[in-house]
């Protein structure tokens, strides 16, 4: 088969989900499903086509917000990805192909659509699933084939013949275990010297309450999901957007860039997410495309390329690109990891304080990537701090010294990198719209029996606390949403160390707590949702509560 | 011969300089009036008034611009020459030939930079009222009685050159040098290519941008000075088409109307050979009705030419 265009694929019964989404902002949601039918022959049949959306539209469950009328421009991110795949659906195809369906999903709606790509297979369609995720691959798929720079390393293999760190070295080549170069706890410390601090960002519509510091050598990410507002909070704070509440402190000093140029000649550096569109000046050699930061810091008529020379030697070197490749006349043949080398050098030439990096390696392959990572620490021990935004929850994990996890334009955790696994990272990310479920529920509980009520997750002898309500005659738990002390600090120590299913005391005789484990649909746990009481209501039943949590967000619900 | 080829293929200016010595002697082996004195003077006369205002068009489209206005801004700039020399001299008439100029080009450049309309609606809007204005303060006569001191830029001669061909190489040569080395130049390109990267790496993209269009309403201006110095006298029609042939030599010159490629060497050159051509065809007695026919078909050529050549990257 060869197909010669998208409407010769998809009549031969071939879809596909976009990772970028594709979608006409100004057409409505039923307009976007049915686009493809306008390259088909035949009238248009709105009625049919209508009720055909709604059916598609309800198989993602309620919850989703989706109407057909609605515009497009309108929808969150997640919202925007869900329409990509009922307009693959809609065509009824006899092989889907989905291309990092996930990334801009909550594990709620990720859940949602492997429970729809399961009913596809069921219905004896083909599915081809594109993912760098391991647990989704390991959850969803019956085959795997691995493709490494452009090569198939694996074609077909059973999924259930092989094991996680099996698979990860078929995609990488080699052990993987070094790739993120952590060297101990040596950077975890950073300085006490704060370079950025932010309080309560905003920048609508993406960002609303942004808040973190970074610290010299320190390298922070800021986590969540596509739309979360972490792309846009750096270009507020590297003068690219209008912030329109909130202060950034450069240094300990109040600091606002109207422009980029403000930016540099602070001592910032920020190399961008999308490397062609706002990185790569494809007319310019490579040197020149080098040297365009310091065209933008460098004061007077002239170049001053002169000046620099040296410092691209030396650059060039730290970044193992040979010398000869300077006077390319365009650097796009180069691979992706070469392209964000330069992108990295062009910045680093500068000799910046602060480094912003948004996805820095999207699109590059593994083996750059490492160097990238390499490269990072080398950044931060010489003393830049480093804020990286990045999608991929264990590149984050493997490269953060502390992570702010960012969830609808609020930053609603800032967690030292070793504490979390990539499952409560995205517990952590999950779209505020999303986790209104539970808040509800916290709050429908606080309402009816008073205390105070919370959403949390304990790993070992540490809770997460995801979300936290105070009713009425409010205990002290000991924790606060975003918060993650350890289970001795906090203080109902005994109600989180113990298994009991009914309420349990402290020592003191103080608090009283109830915990109720609540579990998604395929059993897989999704932390606590507890309650505790300075003083037990009179009537209060445990075994009741414990029905009602377990039937409101339990196995039975469809989204959290 | 390698690095001969190697410069011949990644080096526009030189490919241009073969065409334009082609034609050259192509046209003297095909009219012995071609090579001689009277005629080469002619011809840098010609290539004068359309090569000052295609210095300025190629600005405007290293940024991926256009300045469909410069022939009506000619016409204007032309008539306050006429008006404002009466009124205060030599001096002050080109003063204010240049700043009328000028002040066109800012507008232009402010609401295509500040106001995001497009430069193609923005500068077919100047063009219409520059026109206008040109007949307006006329009256929709012509001016005669120059000051005679006018007449010497295209009279006197130095270094064996026209007056004012010597100024028009001697622009070129400065701007020639602005778009190498200077940090405005370069920002102009960076602009048309990516302008995204380079409002990311600090450049001062809305003030470049403006400058480009004040630079082509200024050109504008200094066309219609030589325009005026040939025959002493000023018509509200004049410059007209003069827009045409601007982006005509700027795109047979190499540059892409999407901006970010383009040599002003190129655009010089450029604007030779469709004077040559043109000086060609009337030495062979070619109808002038067909002369537009020629000039379109080389026009298109040139631009798939070049296309073709540079990997087909990005069309004209």
């Amino acid at each position: 088969m060869h197909f010669v265009g998208a409407r010769d694929a998809i009549r031969s019964g071939v879809a596909m989900v976009m990772q970028e989404t594709s979608l006409a902002p100004d057409l409505s949601v039923l307009e976007n499903i049915m686009l493809p039918r306008l390259g088909m022959r035949g009238a248009l049949r709105w009625g049919r086509m209508r009720a055909q959306a709604r059916t598609l539209l309800a198989e993602f469950g309620e919850g989703t917000g989706l109407t057909p009328d609605t515009q497009v421009r309108d929808l969150s991110i997640a919202q925007r990805q869900l329409v990509e795949i009922a307009k693959a659906l809609a065509l009824d195809s006899r092989i889907l192909i989905f291309d990092e369906p996930t990334a801009a999903l909550s594990p709620h709606e990720s859940e949602r659509l492997f429970d729809i790509i399961r009913g596809l297979a069921a219905r004896d369609r083909g599915v081809v699933f594109v993912s760098h995720r391991l647990e989704e691959i390991f959850s969803v798929t019956d085959r795997v084939t691995v493709l490494r720079e452009g090569h198939v390393v694996a074609a077909g293999v059973p999924t259930t013949s092989l094991t996680q760190p099996e698979l990860v070295r078929l995609m990488v080549g080699r052990e993987v275990s070094d790739i993120y170069a952590r060297q101990g706890a040596a950077n975890t410390a950073g300085s006490e010297d704060v370079v950025l601090r932010v309080r309560g960002l905003a920048s609508p519509p993406r960002v609303h309450d942004v808040s973190f510091e970074v610290r010299r050598g320190e390298i922070v990410a800021l986590a969540g999901l596509v739309g979360a507002g972490r792309s846009e909070t750096l270009e507020t704070i590297f003068g690219l957007r209008r912030p329109t509440a909130g202060t950034i402190e450069l240094h300990g000093r109040p600091f606002r860039a109207h422009t980029p140029r403000e930016a540099i000649r602070a001592g910032i550096g920020f190399v961008p997410e999308d490397r062609r569109g706002q990185g790569i000046v494809p007319d310019f050699t490579v040197r020149e495309n080098l040297m365009l930061a310091h065209l933008g810091e460098h004061v007077g008529p002239g170049l001053g390329y002169d000046v620099r020379d040296a410092s691209v030697r030396r650059l060039l070197d730290l970044l193992e690109l040979p010398q000869q490749r300077l006077l390319d006349a365009s650097m796009l043949n180069f691979s992706g990891g070469m392209q964000q080398k330069v992108i990295l050098a062009r910045w680093l030439l500068l000799e910046p304080r602060l480094l912003l990096l948004d996805e820095p390696t999207r699109g590059v392959d593994i083996g750059t990537r490492s160097s990238i990572y390499a490269l990072l620490r080398r950044v931060a021990a010489g003393g830049i701090a480093c804020v990286v935004v990045s999608s991929d929850f264990e590149e984050v994990i493997g490269i953060a010294d502390r992570i702010v996890v960012l969830s609808d334009g609020v930053s609603v955790a800032d967690i030292p990198g070793r504490l979390l696994d990539i499952e409560r990272l995205a517990m952590f990310a999950a779209p505020r719209s999303s986790a209104e479920r539970t808040h509800t529920v916290l709050e429908a509980l606080a309402a009816a029996h008073g205390g105070t009520t919370y959403w949390i997750d304990i790993d070992g002898p540490r809770l997460f606390c995801f979300d936290r309500v105070n009713g009425a005659r409010a205990a002290e738990p000991g924790f606060v949403g975003g918060g993650f002390p350890e289970i001795e600090e906090t203080r109902i120590p005994r109600a989180l160390s113990a298994t009991a299913e009914g309420l349990v005391a402290e020592a003191d005789g103080r608090l009283h707590s109830l915990l109720v484990p609540v579990h998604g649909r395929r059993g897989h746990r999704l932390g606590l949702v507890g309650m505790t009481f300075a003083e037990v209501p009179s009537g209060f039943d445990a075994e009741t509560v414990r029905r009602r949590v377990m039937s409101e967000l339990g196995v039975q619900s469809e989204v959290v | 011969m390698k690095r001969v080829l190697h410069v011949l293929a990644t080096q526009i200016e030189f490919r241009m300089l073969l065409v334009v010595i082609v034609v050259m002697v192509s046209l003297s082996l095909s009219s012995p009036y071609f090579f001689t004195a009277s005629n080469l003077y002619n011809v840098m006369d010609q290539s004068v008034v359309t090569g000052m205002v295609a210095l300025g068009q190629t600005l405007v489209i290293l940024i991926g611009g256009i300045d469909l206005s410069v022939g009506a801004l000619a016409g204007v700039t032309g008539i306050v020459l006429g008006l404002a020399c009466h009124a205060a001299g030599l001096f002050g008439g080109i003063a204010a030939c240049l700043g009328v100029g000028a002040l066109a080009g800012l507008i232009n450049g402010v609401i295509v930079t500040y106001g995001g309309v497009a430069a193609f609606v923005v500068t077919l809007g100047m063009m219409a009222i520059g026109r206008s204005m040109a007949y307006v303060l006329s009256g929709a006569n012509s001016i005669s009685d120059l000051p005679p001191g006018l007449s010497d830029i295209s009279t006197g001669t130095v270094a064996g050159l026209p007056v004012d061909f010597a100024c028009l190489l001697a622009a070129y040569a400065l701007c020639w040098l602005f778009l190498t080395y200077a940090k405005g130049g370069r920002t102009l390109y960076a602009i048309g290519s990516n302008v995204e990267a380079a409002r990311v790496a600090g450049l001062s993209i809305a003030l470049w941008s403006v400058l480009a269009y004040v630079v082509s309403g200024v050109m504008s201006g200094v066309a219609a000075i030589f325009l005026a110095s040939r025959i002493l006298s000023i018509d509200p029609i004049g410059g007209s088409g003069l827009e045409l042939d601007a982006i005509a030599a700027v795109v047979i010159g190499g540059a892409s109307l999407f901006g970010g490629r383009g040599s002003i060497i190129g655009t010089l050159l450029g604007g030779f050979i469709m004077v040559f051509i043109r000086n060609g065809l009337n030495l062979l007695n070619v109808s002038p009705y067909w002369q537009g026919s020629a000039i379109g078909a080389i026009i298109v050529a040139a631009v798939l030419v070049e296309r073709l050549l540079s990997g087909g990257r990005r069309g004209g």
